[in-house]
């Protein structure tokens, strides 16, 4: 092949019409709360679990919606609740990772 | 004889309505609980865009209106509706006949205790925008350190915020918070200052020329994060937690000053008032308007009008300009009337 | 006394017996299986109660006590206590006296064990049965005792509130049944044993009122029609009893040896739990004592509908009811029974399964034990606490100014205790957190543990492992500085009301301690439902689903019970009610903490650990 001293890699841009969310629409009938957060990052800067996982909920909901694997950040999540307590939106957070480990394939 | 026209409340938009009302022939009657008049804006410092000073015009605004019937520390005991308009008893004895009200009761500052996460009243730095605007008019505040090295500025408190009982945004808020930061950096230049918002809403005329300058000549940094929670580190410096959402980092700073943008919260003697005189409120605990469109002044019921804030969060400018087109329809009400 | 039919037998026996062989039958095999599917150490342990002398006391104590004179019922209101037991102990005694009756007269016939039930049928009076009117008397005096009894049952039906209940629970078709059939059974036998009252003889009830029945009936045609409806309705009663809310009466007695015994909650649907299922009476008193039942969409979850449904296998519903629980505790503490409302919650959420658990394998373990710790005092301040920054400072300037040498844990950051993660029902994840705690606080080398947040609390002293640390609540702990000296208390002008958190009162049985404590350096002053009636802030981490618009009402009906007209202010112990209630309060409030920072000053100058 003849070098043209460049190579062409695959994009990194998220294809956001072809992004598949269905897991998310499916954590959305569970928790219609999830369409709510408005990414203010409350949740991950109080996140018992962020030190150690870089669990933040919004990342979560946030990366269920642009077809990434949120599992590394859920894995450290204690349930311990300050997320619900700080959600400026009233988001029944315990309740919605609680589903989204029902549901996850 | 001039006919009589209530205004409940000495705030800039009873004191605009009343010189417009005064103007047009007519008789006010200001009634303020407080002992002075000016609401808010008499505590106030500097006023964005034109960096004016809030003394100057309540001064003035009091000038014009020498000649108008003010109560100070005085109350409206109750409303009661006559045939063709309302008898109003004041806490002084004072007994009114007027076929026109104005309410223009404004807003209460949300008290920024009650966001405990934050520490206000807890910890010896935490101070609100209030706080600072009376400590840049001159009164002393012990929890300003002498040169403060790291300020933090927290927008949205007590608003946008289902758990503060407000979710609505209190508009003001954003451009205060970059107003506040140029002048603490024109205070003291040396100082590190960080701006923690969750949309900087700046829509008002040159408002974006503040962020501009703020960010060129200032420096002022603005990270996109609401702050959770407020600690203190084993020295006793305040230490906030916030996410920074764009890099998506959980991160944490240690400051001298923490300024908490505390939002505009219903009055509860509007609360009042509206059972007095069965007005509607609208969803967001503020006064309902006929219509948010043309009818912003109006109210459910003939002859009672509003301006300023007690309809919702309002800037200075939009404030004044709500209080002359208040009074032009309390005059279109009452010419109507004759 | 004498045998009026030969033979000692009549056909309208038959459905009573048959009714009784039913109800028995299905008891002694549901004992069998209850037993069976007890873990073997718990079968083991509750075998050796049956034959431990001060559990067996205690057992027929427990069952006179709670299954026939409601002495809990008789503290929660007179005229309910009065209801139930008159029922329960009057038949009691009626099925005794008939037993008595047959010894003493006709021994020869006790082996039929219908016998004392239709005793008066059977019998014909003779002259030497003189001996017997008190007897007699007996009978008909706690007959009418069940009828006043009954007469309440039914008055309550329409007027619950005289009764010191506000709502009730909504009878299923089968306790209908069964309450109906109940309601027949002592009027039917009042009558057949007044119209037999002329032939077997009776006392002050069923001779007038055989006496009345002759005057207009002057034949014996309606004797035999009341015996039968007798024995129907009882069959009906029997019949119906292992599928309605009667199942109450033998498995309560089923459930309180084994509770005595120390056997606990480990599987919603098997074993105790089944007990504790059958034997919820529905009287409905958790319906008031919910705080969740002030939203009237909410009645439906209290746990008597949650023991309904588990009856009834709804699983959809049993999902509903068991995750909205706020876990509070609070129908546990009302319960006559004891049905642990709570516990059957927590087990019914961990039988659900996750397709994601949690890896706390990103949590470092800590350095070795270092001697830092030595000496010192370790606070662990919770993740709520955090959010509450008045909290942990308050606790912190108490041990500065005590002297105290601390270090907190997690003053910036740490791990969860691990409760919110046991109500939800993950019990091996919130296991898994509690090793990641214990090895960090183990790691410290301290000798006492001090913990501000009630949740944390109970966690650290029920299932964490920390030899050789004492565990104690701040309560505690500042009590013991004001005690030795080290602290030197002012009195507040203010008067608070005390909170009792769910946790630390319910859950841990700290009533008196915060009490103690504040009334040291307060004026205290009781609200109307107090320590173990003490209503849940709303605030809880027990609920999984109850949206935060939802528990606002639930939060202001909890602050109503503490505005008193004389406190200025309201006082608890547990961060999360703090930061609950101080959304809606319209006063202060305060955690003791705060108050005890704010009204004492050191007396020590030298630090050290104590």
């Amino acid at each position: 092949m003849t070098d043209f001293g460049f190579k062409l890699s695959k994009s990194s841009a998220v294809e956001l019409d072809k992004v598949d969310t269905t897991l998310f629409e499916r954590l959305c009938e569970a928790s219609p709360d999830a369409r709510i957060c408005m990414n203010c990052g409350s949740c991950g800067a109080t996140c018992t679990a962020g030190p150690y996982s870089g669990m933040s909920l919004r990342k979560v909901l946030l990366g269920l919606q642009r077809g990434q694997d949120v599992r590394p950040l859920l894995s450290g999540c204690m349930l311990c609740g300050k997320c619900t307590m700080v959600c400026p939106r009233g988001i029944n957070t315990r309740n919605l990772i609680l589903n989204l480990c029902r549901i996850y394939d | 004889m001039k006919e009589n026209v209530v205004i409940i409340g000495g705030g800039i938009a009873g004191m605009e309505a009343a010189r417009q009302l005064l103007l047009l022939g007519y008789h006010p009657i200001v009634v303020e609980q407080k002992d002075r008049l000016g609401g808010h804006v008499g505590q106030w410092h500097r006023l964005f865009p034109d960096m004016a000073s809030a003394q100057d015009l309540i001064r003035g605004l009091g000038e014009e209106i020498s000649d108008a019937n003010i109560f100070l520390e005085t109350k409206v005991n109750s409303i009661n509706r006559l045939r063709d308009g309302y008898q109003v008893m004041l806490s002084n004895g004072v007994n009114v006949a007027c076929r026109s009200l104005l309410v223009a009761s404004g807003f209460q500052l949300f008290d920024a205790a009650r966001k405990e996460e934050y520490g206000y009243g807890v910890y010896d730095h935490v101070i609100t925008n209030s706080d600072l605007e009376a400590w840049f008019n001159g009164k002393p505040d012990v929890r300003i350190p002498e040169v403060p090295e790291n300020v933090g500025f927290v927008h949205c408190v007590g608003s946008r915020d289902l758990k503060a009982g407000n979710l609505e945004c209190s508009k003001v808020c954003c451009m205060t918070a970059v107003k506040q930061a140029i002048e603490i950096k024109e205070k003291f230049p040396s100082a590190r200052v960080w701006c923690f918002y969750m949309d900087l809403r700046l829509f008002g005329k040159k408002y974006e020329d503040f962020y501009l300058g703020a960010q060129q000549e200032y420096g002022i940094q603005f990270v996109r994060g609401r702050v959770s929670e407020v600690g203190e580190t084993a020295d006793g410096r305040l230490q906030v937690k916030a996410e920074d959402t764009l890099t998506g980092k959980p991160l944490r700073v240690r400051l001298d000053l923490l300024v908490l943008m505390a939002g505009m919260a219903c009055n509860p003697e509007m609360t009042r008032l509206a059972r007095m005189a069965r007005l509607d409120i609208d969803s967001d605990g503020f006064l309902k308007s006929l219509d948010n469109i043309r009818s912003i002044n109006a109210s459910n019921r003939p002859g009672i009008f509003f301006a300023g804030a007690c309809t919702g969060p309002k800037t200075v400018p939009e404030t004044l300009a709500e209080a002359r087109a208040a009074a032009l329809d309390i005059h279109r009400y009452l010419q109507k009337g004759l | 006394m004498i045998d009026r039919v030969a033979s000692g037998f009549h056909p309208f026996v038959i459905p009573f017996v048959a009714g009784m062989v039913f109800v028995l039958g299905y008891c002694f095999i549901g004992i069998f299986r209850i037993l069976l599917q007890l873990p073997a150490e718990d079968r083991k342990r509750f075998f050796i109660s049956l034959v431990t002398p001060k559990t067996i006391l205690k057992n027929i104590r427990d069952i006179f006590c709670d299954c026939l004179f409601h002495v809990k019922l008789w503290k929660r209101n007179r005229l309910l206590g009065y209801m139930h037991s008159s029922i329960a102990f009057g038949w009691f005694m009626l099925i005794v006296l008939g037993h008595i009756e047959v010894i003493l007269f006709l021994p020869h016939r006790i082996r039929l064990f219908y016998y004392p039930i239709f005793f008066n049928f059977f019998v014909a009076e003779a002259d030497s049965t003189i001996q017997g009117s008190l007897l007699f008397f007996l009978m008909d005096f706690f007959l009418l005792i069940i009828l006043s009894g009954i007469a309440l049952a039914m008055y309550k039906r329409i007027r619950s509130r005289i009764f010191g209940m506000r709502r009730t629970a909504r009878p299923s078709l089968m306790n209908r049944i069964g309450l109906y059939s109940l309601w027949a059974i002592f009027p039917l036998r009042l009558l057949a044993e007044s119209f037999t009252a002329h032939i077997s003889g009776g006392s002050f009830l069923t001779i007038p009122a055989n006496w009345v029945f002759r005057q207009f009936l002057g034949n014996d045609l309606n004797l035999l029609p009341t015996w039968w409806a007798y024995s129907i309705v009882l069959d009906v009663f029997m019949v119906v009893l292992p599928f309605s809310r009667y199942m109450h009466i033998p498995a309560e007695m089923m459930l309180i040896p084994l509770r005595n015994a120390g056997i606990r909650v480990r599987n919603a649907r098997k074993g105790f739990a089944k007990v504790q299922v059958l034997s919820c009476p529905n009287c409905g008193v958790c319906i008031d004592a919910c705080p969740m039942s002030v939203d009237k969409a909410n009645i439906k979850d209290c746990t008597v509908y949650l023991t309904r449904q588990l009856r009834r296998k709804n699983e959809r519903r049993i999902e509903e009811i068991s995750d909205k629980c706020l876990l509070c505790g609070k129908c546990e503490a009302v319960c006559q029974v004891g049905v642990e409302g709570p516990a059957l919650r927590i087990q019914l959420r961990s039988e659900r399964k996750y397709a994601l658990s949690p890896d706390y394998s990103c949590i470092p373990d800590p350095p070795p034990a270092e001697s830092a710790g030595e000496g010192k005092v370790l606070y662990y301040a919770g993740c709520m606490s955090r959010l509450v920054p008045s909290v942990g400072r308050s606790v912190e300037s108490v041990f500065r100014k005590a002297g105290i040498a601390y270090e907190w844990i997690d003053r910036d950051g740490g791990v969860c205790c691990g409760r919110p993660m046991y109500l939800a029902g993950r019990l091996e994840e919130a296991e898994a957190i509690v090793r990641k705690n214990e090895a960090q606080i183990l790691g410290y080398g301290v000798g006492t543990l001090v913990v501000s947040c009630p949740i944390c609390y109970k966690m650290f002293k029920e299932k964490y492992d920390l030899p050789g640390i004492r565990i104690v609540h701040y309560i505690d702990y500042m009590q013991e500085l004001l005690d030795a000296g080290r602290l030197k208390a002012s009195r507040s002008d203010l008067c608070y009301v005390y909170h009792d958190p769910c946790e630390l009162g319910r859950g841990m049985g700290i009533y008196e301690e915060p009490r103690r404590l504040l009334g040291r350096i307060a004026a205290i002053t009781e609200s109307p439902k107090n320590r173990n009636e003490s209503i849940c802030c709303g605030g809880s981490l027990g609920s999984l689903t109850l949206s935060f618009a939802k528990r606002e009402k639930m939060t202001r009906a909890a602050l109503e019970n503490l505005y008193d007209g004389k406190a200025d202010a309201i006082a608890t112990a547990c961060p999360l009610c703090l930061a609950t209630f101080s959304r809606y309060a319209d006063r202060p409030v305060r955690d003791i903490a705060e108050i005890v920072d704010a009204q004492t000053v050191g007396t020590i100058t030298k630090t050290e650990a104590i």
